[in-house]
């Protein structure tokens, strides 16, 4: 198990060298110049001259991209043009809330999908299986700009149950920083108000989030289900007596989910792209608005360590999905 | 588990489950609070950064040597008393208020004053850009603790109004966060250091996220003009529209952006407790010409274009009247306006004659035109549709090309790159011609976003460097009238309008003052009616 979760980890790195490099590459293909950038509205082209020399704008690429490459192995990413603050301050302060709101939408699309996935499935061509088919469909080609903006007019404009945006509220206190999840530091610091207040602030986006993972999730472990039902060791199983419950959700589910696990490894890279809607409309001070904001203002040093640091979590979310695999089904182990 | 361990948790549950039946809490309960949806500046260092996010933020909590009061805007004294300028206008005195003292409660002095500016022109960020090539940082010096003087490299008579843009630090506190020599940059772009009406609340900044404000009771000019202002004001900036209306029509927040969609001016209209703050700013909408293309260098095919826009159609249908027509690039408002101009209307015949008149002097019109357009920035798409259909009618190709904003205006760094057409507004950063015409058409500024019509004209190079020089305001009035007049014949670029500002408010807001300088809001003159 160590070995195989070692040559995962092995593949991560020239995964990420490749995304630098194209990153890099992409961003100087734009005809913008970043020296313009950090000179801001009013510059003279005195002004913006002077900034190129300063910031080495002038030299060759290859040589600007080893020298960020050497800052970028010292978790140096140097200084936003658009904040004017260090990159790495700024992704710290808003990478927590990206992926509470990610993480916890993948937690519900799991809890909900892959029940749903197997009732389907041990009721094939049953109205409970028409019934997920179809809804599955549908949540699959419902809009998640439109969803959200339905579920604010719902719950926060007409009933007023919830709020219409923001991570917390005003009148609340935050709890002390710790890991900069608000519904793990509200937990350790035994504020139930706080936490109370951050699961209200997360509910709107989180259903608008994970309606398509929920869907997705559904429709893989149906399949997977169905596959695993045909096998001999079902038909052996109920033949000895073992229990349907038992058979279905112990010994047929571990069989019939390898795909869904993988794509919720997946999933997690399309919900930080899918985010970056959501958290414009509920104002979620994530990391998908500062990558918009970057991007819009060719803010280089941003683009750079955003796509490095997302390209990195996602990295290791399909790691633990691959060792998560590796458990759940030993053929893959010995697959490698 | 312990007795007391399960009460407490009981407790904990219990408070859990009453805050979990609260419905979404009210803003606007608080008559002390007020609740902004004004997006917030990317940095919070007036000397890196100075765009139209900047502006409420820093009139708010810092004072200027002078500063802009009311709609048109006039020019004030602030933290100086008066100034005086020598018979060469070279050197300028400038004589402080005394009893002015910073959030932290030391007293502002000249000392202050020439560091400020002596940050701002060595970072040499945006706010330097008016005065960088005028002014030296040592130069700025304080001949008395109460007197500052500049010396200027050449006569410049916009200087007094560009002293808004340079918020005056509090000097000691910067010094004692400066890291190797960064000006305490690093600090600033998180804290504050000013004597404005209002001191941050650092505890509870959250950048681009949440932004408090608490009055400073100290402040130099008193609150006895409005007692009543806000003791707090709130900044929760939404990224959405539709959000942000939602939250002003559910008391959310008290005012929008002031860049309300014309769409929504209806919908918050037929609502109950809220309304339109309506503005005409001096902020100026057009669509700009690569002169020194083929075959914009051409003026008949320019004028061919300037004849081809729907002026009426747009302000009037699209923009629904929130915008006054402006055929120059001059705001209506401003002195220096001629007021007799004409400018260009829409009339396709007459711009099919100057087309025809471009192509029997040998001007190919075969190729496509790209028209770029500011991404996320609607009105700009709307403006360059408009305009795509009425050049198809003259037999002109155009495609529309969308792009984020700071690669449009790194792209007119050099003529053969810059777009053939582009929309955009040139926003007020200070009230003086210089601001438009000077930075837009004075080939000295060739290489900047502002000069991106690469035109160039001995005649108005003159006529804009002999304003910029001479102190008679009758005799700059002149010549910046003779100079747009010029602009005007030579077709240079296509001029729509002066955009009105549109900001959505609660009732309860009373006594909102616009200011065309950026569209800040200075919340020292605003109180929450009960």
């Amino acid at each position: 198990m160590l070995t195989f979760a070692l040559r995962r980890v092995g593949m991560v790195v020239p995964s990420l060298f490749g995304l630098l490099v194209l990153t890099f590459v992409l961003i100087h293909a734009m005809p913008s110049d970043p020296a313009t950038v950090l000179a801001g509205d009013n510059a003279t082209p005195a002004q913006i001259q002077e900034i190129r020399q300063k910031f080495g704008l002038d030299r060759s690429l290859p040589v600007q991209f080893l020298a960020y490459l050497d800052r970028a192995v010292r978790l140096d990413f140097g200084e936003s043009a658009y904040s004017h603050r260090p990159v790495a301050q700024d992704i710290l302060l808003r990478l927590p809330a990206t992926l509470e709101l990610v993480f916890v939408s993948l937690v519900v699309a799991a809890a909900i999908g892959v029940p749903l996935g197997t009732i389907a499935a041990t009721r094939h061509n049953q109205l409970p299986d028409f019934v997920v088919r179809i809804t599955t469909v549908m949540a699959t080609a419902v809009a998640t700009f439109w969803l959200a903006i339905m579920l604010q007019l719902l719950f926060a404009m007409d009933l007023h149950w919830l709020p219409l945006r923001g991570r917390f509220g005003d009148d609340i206190a935050l709890p002390a920083p710790v890991t900069r999840f608000l519904l793990i530091d509200s937990l350790l610091a035994l504020r139930w108000d706080a936490f109370v207040d951050a699961v209200r602030h997360l509910v709107l986006p989180v259903l608008a989030l994970s309606l398509g993972s929920i869907a997705s999730i559904a429709r893989f472990t149906r399949a997977g289900m169905l596959d695993a039902l045909q096998r001999d060791f079902v038909t052996y199983g109920r033949a000895v007596g073992i229990a349907r419950w038992r058979l279905i959700w112990i010994y047929v589910l571990r069989n019939g989910i390898s795909a869904t696990v993988t794509q919720i490894g997946l999933l997690f890279g399309s919900l930080i792209a899918g985010g970056v809607v959501v958290e414009a409309i509920f104002d979620w001070p994530g990391i998908g608005g500062y990558a918009v904001s970057s991007i819009v203002s060719a803010d280089e040093s941003a683009v750079l360590a955003v796509t490095l640091v997302i390209g990195l979590i996602y990295s290791v979310v399909n790691i633990v999905v691959d060792i998560v695999l590796g458990l759940v089904d030993p053929r893959v182990r010995e697959k490698g | 588990m312990a007795k007391s361990s399960r009460a407490r948790l009981s407790r904990l549950f219990a408070a859990a489950a009453v805050a979990a039946t609260l419905s979404t809490s009210c803003a606007w309960a608080d008559p002390n609070v007020l609740v902004s949806g004004d997006p917030l500046p990317a940095s919070l260092d007036p000397h890196q950064l100075y765009d139209v996010t900047m502006q409420t933020y820093m009139l708010n909590t810092y004072d200027t040597l002078y500063r802009y009061e009311g709609n048109p805007p006039v020019l004030q004294p602030w933290l100086a008393e008066s100034s005086e300028v020598s018979s060469d206008g070279l050197k300028w005195r400038f004589k402080l208020r005394s009893g002015v003292t910073f959030h932290d409660g030391s007293p502002m002095t000249a000392d202050d004053v020439v560091y400020s500016f002596r940050r701002v022109l060595s970072l040499g960020k945006a706010p330097a850009g008016a005065l960088k090539p005028i002014l030296k940082p040592d130069n700025v010096t304080a001949p008395d603790a109460m007197t500052v003087q500049l010396q200027i490299d050449k006569p410049y008579a916009p200087l007094l109004s560009t002293m808004p843009i340079v918020a005056i630090v509090n000097s000691r506190l910067l010094q004692s966060h400066t890291v190797n020599d960064d000006w305490g940059t690093a600090w600033l772009a998180s804290q504050e250091a000013g004597s404005g009406s209002y001191s941050l609340d650092t505890a509870n900044y959250v950048p681009q996220e949440r932004l408090d404000m608490r009055r400073f009771d100290k402040h130099f000019l008193g609150w006895a003009e409005n007692p009543a202002a806000p003791k707090e004001v709130r900044f929760r900036p939404t990224k959405e529209t539709s959000t942000r209306v939602l939250a002003l029509l559910n008391h959310s927040i008290d005012e929008t952006d002031g860049y309300l969609p014309t769409d929504q001016v209806e919908r918050i209209e037929k609502a109950d407790g809220v309304r339109v703050e309506k503005n005409v700013s001096m902020a100026l909408f057009l669509i700009r010409m690569n002169n020194s293309k083929p075959p914009f260098n051409n003026l008949d095919f320019r004028k061919c274009l300037s004849y081809a826009f729907n002026y009426t159609g747009f302000n009037r249908d699209i923009l629904k009247n929130f915008a006054a027509r402006d055929p120059t690039p001059m705001p209506v408002n401003l002195w220096g306006y001629p007021k007799d101009i004409k400018g260009y209307e829409y009339d396709l015949t007459t711009a099919r004659s100057h087309c025809d008149k471009a192509r029997a002097a040998g001007v190919a019109m075969d190729r496509e035109l790209e028209i770029h357009v500011p991404a996320q920035l609607e009105q700009t798409t709307q403006a360059a549709q408009l305009f795509q259909s009425d050049l198809a009618t003259l037999g002109l190709k155009t495609r529309i090309v969308t792009e984020p904003w700071a690669q449009l205006t790194g792209s007119t760094a050099k003529a053969e790159g810059s777009p053939d057409l582009w929309v955009h507004w040139v926003s007020t950063y200070f009230v003086d011609p210089e601001n438009w015409i000077g930075q837009m058409y004075d080939s000295q500024f060739a290489g900047t976003w502002k000069a991106s019509s690469w035109y160039k004209s001995d005649k108005v190079d003159g006529l804009l460097r002999k304003a910029r020089e001479v102190t008679d305001q009758a005799q700059r009035q002149q010549l910046y009238e003779d100079a747009t007049r010029q602009i005007v014949d030579d077709a240079v670029d296509i001029w729509i309008n002066n955009t009105v500002e549109l900001r959505g408010v609660s009732s309860r807001l009373q006594g909102f003052r616009y200011s065309p300088v950026g569209g800040g809001t200075e919340m020292r003159w605003v109180h929450l009616k009960d």
